[in-house]
């Protein structure tokens, strides 16, 4: 089966089995690394991209259902304002640790920040609680985003004044 | 001050680190392994698929090991691969490798095995209450000062303590690269590892004299370890290296997550007696009996160093005259305990500390009196009879008693209860850690490093310690260049590769910053003394003809420190770090559910390199200590029935409280150990704020909403 789709803002077209998981697709087909397997079954996180606009596991969607779709990933986020300033954000508050499963915290967070853009831990523990970290605690993710919130808050308050 | 950023976080957001599964090199083959699915018996005959040209598979299996079949370890009792006898579920039969990771799949989800099953050992208890299961050497300590007790007014209570198996539950699963080069002879090894130079040994031991040379190199990137990464690589490295030198070809396996889980080692469960003499009106321990007992799973591998680590932390941080501590192991038919964060430290100063809130509890006392009361403090001894010369714990206690405003919560909880279904409830605990290995373990290591100037005015730093996430090479680089003062894009660690870095020994025991990164910084003073600059760019600007210019710097151990092996007596860890937390707690009778609320920690680690970094390390140590306390549980009766993470319930980002971190005497000249002292005290602290919220005492982990049930209908009866 051939499908085409958009790639971090570029359009691709592949021919391959239509049940094979976009995860895989992604890794093996378009070397796309940043998409990590962990646990296989939609409960880390590891594998998030963004698929038309929402959060979503690749390991549970079936390259098939990508037609026609835009696919981002942490490659295309991180080109993105909004990217940019929440990859400053992890690394000045050295929210980092291992990594594997930052890639796909990056996509969640962008998703909150660029929908809703508040600084409430609550909201953003809500936001990535669909990925799973086993080094940070979480404590030092939900700072960066709350710094990141207030930054892009900022940036916004002075585009319009 | 803002902290030194990582230099690893950007290619980590990005995707530009590579991470084992990322890896790929021409001619690759994907392999995988098969391994035995009952807990003990025999297997009796192996049957293919048909519909499938073996002629495209490589497979190995026992009797392909050139070398020796048993996995280097501190006790040399586990076979890489068998191919008969079955002790536990998750023993490696085949390795199997094919160009098509689909095929390959196919082939060994079709593949059978037939058993002849033999009577197992996989409940916990069942393992570690009958003492037929022990197997090991039996460890003793004995420390006895001049009795501090009359007779009268005195009570003896006994209590046991359960803990539970627990997953590293690392994101990357243990991966493992073999290349094989015919011409020169040499295995390479490229993986997730914590410790490169003992997989370099089980390689070739595997291998023996089919193979001339051997390189380990860790992958750039390591997702995670805790622990998980210290042994099992050497399995998985070792099959991988004889699949690769059958085939003739690389062969990279990277474990399914559910193989992971079920296959790799785990944290010992525990069972933990404690008697204690006290006198009957204050709590005032005399005298203390621990009978510390670890499930080690099929083979003893590393276990007696847990052990040993675990009898030599079990009274914490309490002053006790008499003390009688034996340690044993205990076999079970589920997969070898290996490893994980705290290292059977954990277990004991979960007992201890719960042991100290049991007392107070039927005492009436405040358990904060009663920690008063028994506590360790300078100049005192510890049971092995070093002396404790420098012991913060006391201004860690009353830091956390302060910052948490424990006194007045304590009594407000109880008030509050009187009245309200939903209980609130405030609980202590206290942890110590010893840093590096235990006893002469550091003096046999003889840790070296290196330092290389270049040419280029870069500064490479080569340990054997790797950056599995801790933020070790980020860290290790810091305190270089505090000597150096360059701009901290001049000095890297070099990923550790067994051919050009030196053995500084592996990543454990909360080592890496206190014994491998105070010895490089005392090399960087060295080279400084030794060139005699004022700036180090200047010098190697001026200076070209001279470099690059290599050094390297040896650990000597304190020749003070004594440590007698047979009677655990002397000096156990040169320096300890302290710790003491509160926890608050909501527990909800409806749902028998706890919540944990709130979670401050005060810790003395000494100087800290990098704030950011440490308050990381606590964070995430404490959280999954929270995971150990409530939800983590792998054996329901019998072996595991995990099928993945769906059921095994890790803390995920709403289960955690407000966690409030404070380092103090952090003036100290030097660094001490970190990485697993959070893991320590957390989950005795929450089990305590449940006995304040309910006054049901339960002495098992985890505390979750089922174990709670069952207790509750045995308090009311």
């Amino acid at each position: 089966m051939t499908i085409s789709f958009l790639l971090n803002n570029e359009p691709v077209t592949i021919t391959t089995e239509p049940m094979r998981r976009l995860l895989d697709v992604l890794r093996e087909d378009l070397k796309v690394r940043s998409v990590k397997e962990s646990c296989g079954e939609g409960e880390c996180g590891a594998c998030s991209v963004i698929l038309a606009g929402k959060p979503v596991t690749s390991c549970l969607v079936n390259i098939a259902q990508v037609e026609g779709i835009e696919v981002l990933t942490a490659e295309g986020i991180s080109q993105t304002p909004a990217g940019k300033i929440l990859i400053d954000c992890f690394e000045e508050t050295n929210a980092v640790q291992c990594g594997f499963c930052f890639t796909g915290f990056l996509v969640s967070c962008w998703h909150y920040l660029t929908t809703t853009p508040v600084a409430d831990a609550e909201a953003i523990k809500q936001a990535i609680s669909g990925n799973i970290c086993r080094c940070t605690g979480y404590v030092k993710i939900i700072e960066a985003v709350q710094l990141a919130c207030q930054r892009i808050n900022k940036e916004q308050s002075h585009e319009i004044s | 001050m803002k902290s030194q950023k990582r230099k690893d976080a950007f290619a980590k957001l990005t995707g530009k680190c590579r991470f084992l599964d990322d890896y790929t090199v021409p001619d690759m083959l994907q392999g995988y392994i098969i391994y035995t699915t009952i807990d003990r018996g025999w297997i009796r005959k192996i049957n293919f698929p048909a519909g499938f040209d073996l002629q495209e598979f490589t497979i190995v299996s026992a009797s392909d090991i050139p070398g020796k079949n048993i996995v280097p370890e501190p006790v040399n009792d586990q076979p890489f691969m068998t191919s008969e006898v079955v002790d536990n579920f998750g023993q490696v039969i085949l390795g199997i490798a094919h160009p098509n990771r689909e095929i390959l799949k196919k082939f060994i989800s079709l593949t059978r095995i037939e058993y002849e099953r033999r009577n197992a050992v996989t409940d916990t208890k069942e393992c570690l209450d009958n003492e037929a299961n022990q197997f090991g050497e039996i460890m003793h300590l004995k420390h006895e000062l001049a009795p501090t007790y009359n007779l009268r007014h005195l009570w003896k209570w006994q209590q046991i303590f359960y803990t539970q198996h627990q997953e590293q539950a690392y994101l990357e699963p243990q991966g493992m690269l073999a290349e094989y080069n015919i011409e020169k002879e040499e295995m390479k090894i490229t993986g997730t590892m914590q410790c490169p130079f003992f997989v370099k040994d089980a390689v070739e031991s595997i291998m023996g004299k089919a193979v001339k040379n051997v390189v380990i190199e860790t992958s750039e990137g390591i997702g995670g370890a805790f622990g998980g990464k210290e042994d099992f690589p050497n399995l998985l490295a070792g099959v991988t290296a004889l699949l690769a030198w059958k085939a003739q070809k690389p062969v990279k396996i990277v474990l399914d997550r559910k193989d992971d889980l079920l296959i790799t080692t785990n944290r010992h469960p525990s069972r933990v007696d404690i008697i204690a003499i006290m006198h009957d009106q204050n709590g005032f321990i005399s005298k203390i009996d621990i009978d510390y007992r670890l499930d080690a799973g099929a083979f003893q591998t590393l276990s007696p160093v847990v052990l040993h680590r675990g009898i030599l932390h079990a009274t914490g941080g309490y002053n006790i005259a008499e003390v009688k501590i034996k340690g044993s192991l205990h076999r079970s038919n589920t997969p070898p305990n290996g490893a994980f964060r705290g290292f059977g430290a954990p277990q004991a100063i979960f007992a201890m500390e719960s042991f100290i809130d049991n007392v107070a509890h039927r005492l009436s006392i405040s358990p904060l009196r009663l920690r008063q009361l028994n506590l360790l403090k300078t100049g005192d001894q510890l049971p092995t009879s070093q002396i404790v010369t420098e012991n913060h714990l006391q201004d860690c206690l009353d830091r956390v008693v302060q910052l948490s405003g424990y006194k007045k919560k304590f009594t407000d909880f109880q008030e509050y209860n009187k009245t309200n279904t939903v209980k609130k409830g405030i609980g202590l605990a206290l942890g110590l850690h010893g840093g590096g290995y235990t006893g002469n373990g550091e003096k046999v290591l003889q840790s070296r490093v290196k330092i290389v100037l270049e040419k280029n005015g870069m500064v490479n730093i080569y340990v054997a310690n790797v950056e599995m996430g801790q933020g070790a090479h980020t860290t290790l680089a810091q305190m270089v260049n505090s000597i150096f003062k360059l701009p901290p894009e001049k000095v890297n660690v070099v990923i550790p590769n067994t051919s050009q870095t030196p053995n500084s020994g592996p990543t454990v025991a909360s080592r890496t910053i206190y014994v491998v990164g105070n010895l490089l910084q005392k090399l960087a003073e060295r080279i400084k003394s030794e060139l005699g600059f004022a700036d180090l760019k200047d010098h190697i600007a001026k200076n070209q003809n001279s470099f690059p210019q290599s050094f390297e710097e040896v650990f000597v151990p304190d020749p003070a420190d004594d440590f007698d092996d047979i009677t655990n007596q002397g000096v156990a860890y040169h320096d300890f770090s302290w710790a003491a937390c509160v926890v608050e707690i909501t527990y909800d009778p409806d749902l028998y559910q706890i919540r944990v609320d709130k979670c401050w920690n005060v810790l003395d680690v000494g100087k800290v390199i990098n704030e950011g970094i440490a308050l990381g390390q606590v964070y995430g140590g404490v959280v999954q200590a929270l995971g150990w306390a409530l939800t983590e549980n792998i054996y329901k009766k019998g072996y595991p029935r995990l099928s993945g993470f769906t059921d095994y319930t890790l803390p995920a980002s709403l289960d955690i409280p407000e966690i409030k971190v404070e380092f103090i005497h952090t003036n100290s000249p030097v660094a001490k150990g970190l990485g697993e002292i959070p893991m320590d005290y957390p989950a005795p602290a929450v089990r305590n704020a449940f006995l304040q919220a309910t006054g049901i005492m339960i002495n098992e982990l985890p505390l979750t909403p089922e174990r709670i049930f069952a207790a509750q209908g045995r308090s009311k009866k």
